[in-house]
């Protein structure tokens, strides 16, 4: 890979057609679960975190909330995957991105780092793996290779927002 | 025309409503272990319109202390806010002033 950079107004980033594939993949397992039938996903905790309660001790209010904003933000992010889709080379190259795509490439990276990490279990001071053979091993090395995507595109994002000012 | 029998408003009501002026509601991005550090504070600044010094402190509050308000005003707008956050994926909830 290489990391997103800024090339004017677009993020420029290079995959290798293992990443890209990997990346479809994940795209494919995210959609799985933000179009599963309600009773199939109750209760996961990948579910839980990606749409989470707005409110945290009344559940009369977390269910207006819900009634209110979960299908505006499961169609954002219906949207979103849709966006990074179209914009990621199947057998992996070059990803060029305009500000709009590339904040739809934040937003899912972070749903996939979200969904990955809660699965893995992820805590602050979780290490990168050391045992690339075991399937947990190689999770995890797919979880801090999403964060070095992600984190890239974030600097590259900021990094562009100073240079306006 | 509201006579001596039209229905007048319960004390719940009349206490309820002065409680939303007198508490406003606010917005709190929890701590969690995934989010970058430098994508909580892009999203503060992106969404809120924060500079940056003001989106790190913000930052380092949830890092350090579990949580922080990040807005607070009419409990329609915090559920706005929430929501915007979430479409981000930050751990945010909205609730009345503490």
């Amino acid at each position: 890979m290489r990391p997103f950079r800024r090339k004017g107004s677009e993020l420029v980033a290079r995959l290798e057609p293992a990443e890209a594939r990997i990346l479809a993949l994940l795209l494919d397992q995210l959609e799985q679960l933000l179009t599963a039938d309600a009773e199939d996903v109750a209760g996961d905790p990948v579910v839980d975190r990606l749409l989470p309660a707005g409110h945290r001790s009344d559940p009369e209010l977390a269910a207006d909330y819900r009634e209110l904003t979960e299908a505006s933000l499961r169609a954002g992010k219906a949207d979103d995957l849709a966006t990074v889709r179209a914009a990621l080379p199947p057998d992996g190259g070059t990803v060029r991105l305009d500000p709009e795509q590339a904040t739809a490439w934040l937003r899912t990276s972070n749903d996939l780092r979200l969904a990955l990490g809660t699965r893995l279990d992820i805590q602050e001071d979780t290490e990168p793996p050391e045992d690339l053979a075991s399937e947990e091993g190689q999770q995890l090395a797919v979880y801090y290779w999403l964060t070095g995507l992600q984190g890239s595109l974030v600097d590259a994002l900021a990094a562009g927002r100073a240079g306006r000012r | 025309m509201a006579g001596p029998l039209a229905p007048t408003r319960t004390p719940e009501e009349t206490v309820e409503e002065h409680g939303d002026l007198d508490r406003p509601w606010v917005t709190i991005v929890w701590n969690d272990p995934v989010n970058l550090m430098t994508y909580v504070t892009y999203v503060l600044q992106e969404l809120f319109g924060y500079d940056e010094p003001t989106a790190t402190t913000l930052m380092l509050q949830v890092h350090e202390e579990g949580k922080a308000i990040v807005s607070s005003g009419p409990r329609e707008r915090m559920e706005h806010d929430t929501s915007r956050l979430h479409a981000y994926g930050l751990w945010a909830s909205y609730q009345r002033d503490a």
